[in-house]
């Protein structure tokens, strides 16, 4: 830096120094008791204070020395918060992905058991209600989001999702009726009273889900039910995906119904063979092995017992998978919302020591000047 | 000869060791399985399952399922289990009173079956959690 220029600085800040000092001090004498409220509020007002002052450059910050050391005290305690949020989303993530792993010796042998019984029962005319296609009139969304906010956009992409997806039915002619899993999603519906929500669930009520979608289905109040959640691709990555989830399709093939198209381009149908990896930062896809049953084995009930038994137990760890992938989806979003909060954080704190270091060298010139000026006055 | 049995639940394994003898609640009534047992494949009801160690029988409510017994191996997938000794034995009675209100109330074919099952889980969960281990 000139050092003109450095000198014309410090004169435009001694004047503002001069003003904003004076200002201060009688506010603080006038009210000191409300010290502490200003400066909560001051640490409100910091984030849009934020976007402005980085548009306009480091010179648009206008306040006093003390207005700036608490203004870099609040945003050391918000980079405290959010690097700690950012921890133990991180922590949770690996919760989520062991819950992931202890989860899958039950599917793969239900992937396992499920193959090899339709391989057997693939001759004999099966009819299970949860496999029935109806004509589709009425369609239930199940809305998976996430209980808690700050977490980027996680929520407001699901949302958005499910609203696309309530649009392209109405369209179609087709009713809807909504399960709400999660609170965010639960206050989203509430504030809405024209969309029509069959039950707002709590995360992580696993049987109180399948119970409802269950009788909803069995009952034939509902034709169709479709799932609505976040995909958990990387840590980095999360698509809100549509997935039938009943009918079941025993057999892992489509179901067409009745030339209308419910089924939106990205829609994932069940295939039985196939069975999602752990939450990696890379997707594996495992195929179980399935070996052949004994030949002898036999059935204890009749083959259709049998499968009434097995679907039930197929769409439960259906939905618990949605739900553990939404779940981790909204804590590795949760990771990078605060590892940039962090990131925006350390910049605004460096940009503010800088124009509180250059302020406080300029009231120490001010001040040597004023002992120079009236030296020289005296002599 | 030892059997195996393999308790899985989607959320974790209740049990995988050794048993000597189970009894099991199917939808075609109870059936006991010792070693060696025909390999045979079979939808577990809502019930109790018993397992005997030795001389000692534990008790598990198992909220229905499937069984496949063959090779001195069972493996049951429930939709949810749990050991009796994890039962509050209150707690589940008062689940149990809570159902039956429930059901009494449910109106609607869609609610009388949801009740219903209810009320065979917390049912379940109350035999289980009085059942005394001999």
């Amino acid at each position: 830096m000139s050092s003109s220029s450095s000198s014309a600085g410090a004169a435009a800040a001694a004047a503002m120094l001069a003003s904003s000092a004076d200002s201060l001090s009688s506010r603080s004498l006038l009210l000191p008791s409300r010290l502490p409220f200003q400066q909560q509020q001051q640490q409100q007002q910091h984030s849009p204070g934020l976007l402005v002052r980085r548009g306009a450059g480091s010179a648009a910050v206008r306040c006093g020395l003390r207005e700036l050391r608490e203004r870099i005290d609040s945003v050391k305690n918000t980079q405290k918060i959010t690097e700690a949020m950012k921890l133990v989303a991180a922590a949770k993530v690996r919760r989520a992905q062991e819950a992931v792993v202890s989860g899958r010796p039950f599917s793969e042998t239900l992937v396992e058991v499920l193959y090899n019984i339709n391989e057997q029962l693939q001759s004999e005319d099966v009819d299970v209600p949860l496999t029935r296609v109806r004509p589709v009139r009425k369609v239930a969304l199940v809305v998976v989001t996430g209980d808690r906010g700050l977490c980027g956009g996680f929520n407001n992409y699901i949302i958005k999702k499910a609203e696309s997806r309530m649009g392209e039915l109405s369209a179609l002619g087709i009713a809807y009726t909504l399960i709400s899993v999660g609170k965010k999603g639960n206050s989203y519906f509430q504030r809405r009273p024209y969309i029509p929500v069959d039950r707002f669930l709590e995360v992580g009520s696993l049987p109180t889900a399948r119970d409802d979608v269950f009788a909803l289905f069995v009952s034939e109040e509902v034709d169709k039910v479709e799932l609505l959640y976040t995909k958990f691709v990387s840590l980095v990555k999360a698509d809100p995906v549509i997935h039938t989830l009943l009918p079941l399709s025993p057999k892992g093939e489509i179901c067409d119904i009745n030339g209308v198209c419910v089924d939106a381009a990205e829609d994932e149908l069940f295939r039985l063979t196939t069975r999602e990896g752990r939450l990696t930062v890379e997707r594996e896809t495992v195929r179980t092995p399935t070996p052949a049953f004994s030949p002898i084995l036999q059935f204890e009930q009749d083959p259709v017992q049998i499968l009434d038994a097995l679907l039930p137990l197929y769409l439960n760890s259906q939905i618990l998978r949605a739900l553990q992938e939404s779940l981790a989806s909204e804590l590795a979003a949760r990771m990078s919302a605060m590892s940039n909060a962090s990131d925006n954080a350390v910049e605004l704190r460096r940009s503010l020591s800088i124009v509180y270091n250059r302020e406080r060298q300029a009231k120490i010139t001010g001040e040597i000047l004023e002992i120079v000026a009236g030296a020289n006055a005296l002599t | 000869m030892t059997l195996n049995l393999c308790v899985l639940t989607p959320n974790r394994i209740i049990w995988d060791s050794e048993v000597k003898e189970i009894i099991l609640s199917t939808n075609s009534g109870q059936i006991g399985v010792l070693p060696n047992h025909a390999p045979i494949a079979t939808a577990v009801d809502i019930g109790l399952l018993r397992i005997r160690l030795n001389d000692q029988w534990l008790t598990v409510a198992l909220m229905g399922g499937f069984a496949r017994i063959g090779n001195n191996e069972i493996t049951i997938l429930g939709n949810d289990a749990e050991m009796s000794t994890d039962i509050d034995p209150q707690e589940a009675q008062q689940a149990l009173e809570i159902a039956e209100a429930n059901l009494s109330r449910a109106e609607g074919k869609r609610q009388v079956i949801e009740a219903n099952l209810a009320l065979r889980r917390a049912r379940t969960r109350v035999e289980a959690a009085n059942a005394i281990s001999y």
